[in-house]
């Protein structure tokens, strides 16, 4: 392993049998139907000679890529009709994620991916065994090619691991709630290509279920309505746990790792020093219960909602004290933003729903009038919450900021990860002295609002975090 | 974690919370000729369009389109004229007025907008590119503008209507500056 630095490496062989998995599966089913109708049908054939192709293809592509690593990078070489290399400074790696699809924990292979931000591009082995994926994923994160001695396992430390009670936060989260609407969606949706495909789908078997749904009596249908609504819990709580499965963070080599899934297990590594800042979500339901989510903020990683991940659903002091743990100690209490902001967040709350029915009213459509002033009216609470939610605070490494209802999502960031200031302020913020102070961070979304600071209490806040940007441009600074 | 400054205790020190003083460089007053030009041609689209809109409707007699909607929709090319007609005359000035630049002990300060200004502060050394650009009205006017752009889009501004000179002359020495300065806290 030492000498193998330099050494051109192919996937692992049995790679081209996950790659034919779908028309394997696909094979199967169209076998097994025909079966049941009784006599193959021609999709069978096509699906076979699919097959045949699939498996031509997987193996031209298996037998044409290979990959490289050197001291300082790695190249990914492919040469199916043109040839084409890709080169990843190692210095440039900003992640790299394990990932196994079912097939793949079968053979015990895995899919390696590794982030490279934005000048670097991204690259994917598609599949190399277990041990080759750890080994890669020590070397492409240490920044250096030389193997670990053998007989020291790496040092790694469990910082969290999800409760299986936290499964059932699953249903206070909106979107998994309606994971069963898209599961049966496309379920239903796959079924009938299937079958229309084998050719089981005739007009008089469709106007059977028609008949047999609509002939169903009104209590039948409510009964039905009702269990699916009852079943959106449970569904959303088997899903959670099916995605988020032994959630765990571990720290390992300076970097931060998160594994979680049942059916194919993934694996993100954060490197340490990438990691600027953590997002802490809730909605008012998961407020109430206490549980909240954890993000990491990382600079330069693609699909940083996903795989910035830290934990899915947990209680609010536990997120905190994972969160120290990765980031370092949170500043303390937020300071709320003065009360000037609340007239303007239940003005924006309400002025939507007011300025439809104002049109309503024009257009003279009573029922969306009466509708909107309903909604306005609810909107009140709305705004009160999200003026209550503001806040800021900052101490001497970190500063936070927060803000929402609905979404509700509170940031931390290190000073050194702030690369510029925006402050914005409207006529109507200007006459109220309040002004929206906006952190420009490399990291994340990129951008997180402070919302209606009192106008000098933004200045001072970014002055204190960065005087050396801030103190030439104040007033009657100049001399001092 | 070059940047990180142990904080000073400002609060304590000065009895007075501090305020932003503006800019010291005004962009060249041709820019106002720009904005106005630029306004109206969009605007002037707009109009055109909304007209078109409500002739047609109007001459359609569609039975799908309720009454309401079909005696009023002469409001809308209205309504287009009259904000067209207020971003021409009041917009480009009130800009001007508030529209400032300075580069200074390595920070880029702008302040821009009309109804709603924004203040800005990006340090030299966060700055990836910069970019001088010229627009086809820009060219006419011997205009430019450059975009300055940070690994955050909340970083990254657009100062408009600066001499040509100026401009490639500015966007030269932030590009040094910023190859120089240049850490790898992004």
């Amino acid at each position: 392993m030492t000498d193998g630095a330099a050494r051109a490496r192919r996937l692992h062989p049995l790679t081209f049998v996950v790659g034919a998995t779908r028309e394997l599966i696909a094979l199967l089913a169209a076998g097994a139907t025909g079966l049941v109708v009784g006599g193959l049908s021609t999709a069978f054939y096509f699906t076979l000679v699919g097959l045949a192709f699939g498996f031509l293809f997987h193996v031209t592509t298996w037998a044409t890529f290979t990959y490289t690593l050197y001291p300082d990078r790695i190249e990914l070489r492919r040469s199916l009709i043109g040839r084409s290399v890709k080169t990843i400074p190692l210095d440039r790696i900003r992640g790299v994620d394990i990932n196994a699809t079912f097939p793949h924990r079968l053979l015990g292979l895995a899919i390696v991916h590794i982030d490279a931000g934005a000048d670097g591009g991204e690259g994917e082995l598609n599949a190399v065994s277990r041990q080759e994926a750890e080994r890669l994923r020590k070397v492409l994160l240490t920044r250096s090619a030389a193997a670990p001695p053998a007989g020291t396992p790496p040092p790694r430390r469990t910082l969290a691991r999800m409760r299986p009670r936290w499964y059932l936060y699953a249903p206070l989260s909106g979107a998994y709630l309606l994971t069963p609407f898209a599961l049966a969606g496309s379920a239903l949706g796959t079924l009938y290509n299937l079958s229309d495909d084998l050719g089981l789908v005739t007009r008089e078997r469709l106007a059977d279920v028609g008949h047999e749904v609509v002939g169903l009596p009104t209590l039948g249908v409510i009964v039905l309505v009702v269990l699916f609504v009852l079943a959106m819990p449970v569904m959303s709580v088997i899903v959670f746990a099916v995605v988020n499965w032994d959630f765990t963070v571990l720290a390992r080599d300076g970097s931060v790792v998160a594994e979680r899934g049942r059916l194919s297990r993934r694996s993100v590594s954060l490197e340490r020093r990438r990691i600027r800042g953590v997002e802490l979500a809730d909605n008012p339901f998961e407020r109430v219960a206490g549980v909240v989510r954890l993000t990491a903020l990382v600079t330069g990683l693609g699909d940083a909602a996903h795989r910035g991940r830290l934990l899915p659903a947990a209680p609010r002091g536990f997120a905190d004290s994972l969160a120290v743990s990765v980031l370092g100690p949170l500043p303390s209490a937020l300071i709320p933003h003065p009360k000037a902001a609340r007239g303007r967040r239940v003005l924006r709350a309400v002025g939507p729903p007011l300025g439809v029915a104002l049109i309503a009213l024009l257009a003279g459509q009573p029922w969306v009038v009466y509708g909107c002033l309903v909604l306005a009216v609810l909107a009140v609470p709305l705004g009160l919450d999200r003026y209550r939610q503001l806040g800021h605070a900052t101490d001497a490494e970190r500063l936070t900021v927060r803000s929402g209802s609905l979404r509700r999502h509170q940031v931390v960031v290190e000073h050194g990860a702030v690369i510029g200031w925006r402050v914005r302020r409207t006529l109507f913020q200007r006459r109220l002295g309040l002004a929206t102070l906006i952190v420009a961070v490399g990291a994340g979304e990129g951008a997180y609002p402070a919302i209606d600071m009192a106008e000098r209490d933004a200045v001072a806040l970014a002055a204190r975090i960065t005087p050396e940007w801030v103190l030439p441009f104040v007033e009657g600074r100049e001399e001092g | 974690m070059t940047s990180v400054r142990r904080t000073q205790e400002t609060d304590g020190g000065t009895p007075r919370p501090p305020r932003l003083r503006p800019p010291a460089h005004r962009v060249s007053p041709r820019a106002v000729a720009h904005w106005i030009i630029e306004y109206g041609l969009v605007w002037g689209l707009g109009f055109g369009l909304a007209w078109g809109v409500a002739a047609w409707v109007e001459g359609a007699d569609w039975s799908a389109v309720p009454g309401w909607l079909s005696e009023r929709v002469w409001w809308l090319p209205i309504l287009v004229g009259a904000e067209g007609l207020l971003m021409v005359t009041v917009a480009p000035v009130w800009r001007y007025r508030v529209h400032r630049w300075e580069v200074s002990a390595d920070v880029v300060y702008t302040r821009t907008g009309w109804f709603s200004r924004e203040w800005l502060l990006v340090p030299v050394g966060r700055i990836q590119t910069v970019d001088t650009r010229q627009g086809l009205i820009e060219r006419m006017l011997g205009l430019a503008s450059i975009e300055i752009n940070t690994a955050s889009h909340a970083g990254s501004s657009r100062v408009e209507g600066l001499p040509v000179d100026v401009a490639t002359r500015l966007a030269e020495r932030l590009a040094h500056r910023a190859h120089d300065l240049r850490d790898d806290a992004t």
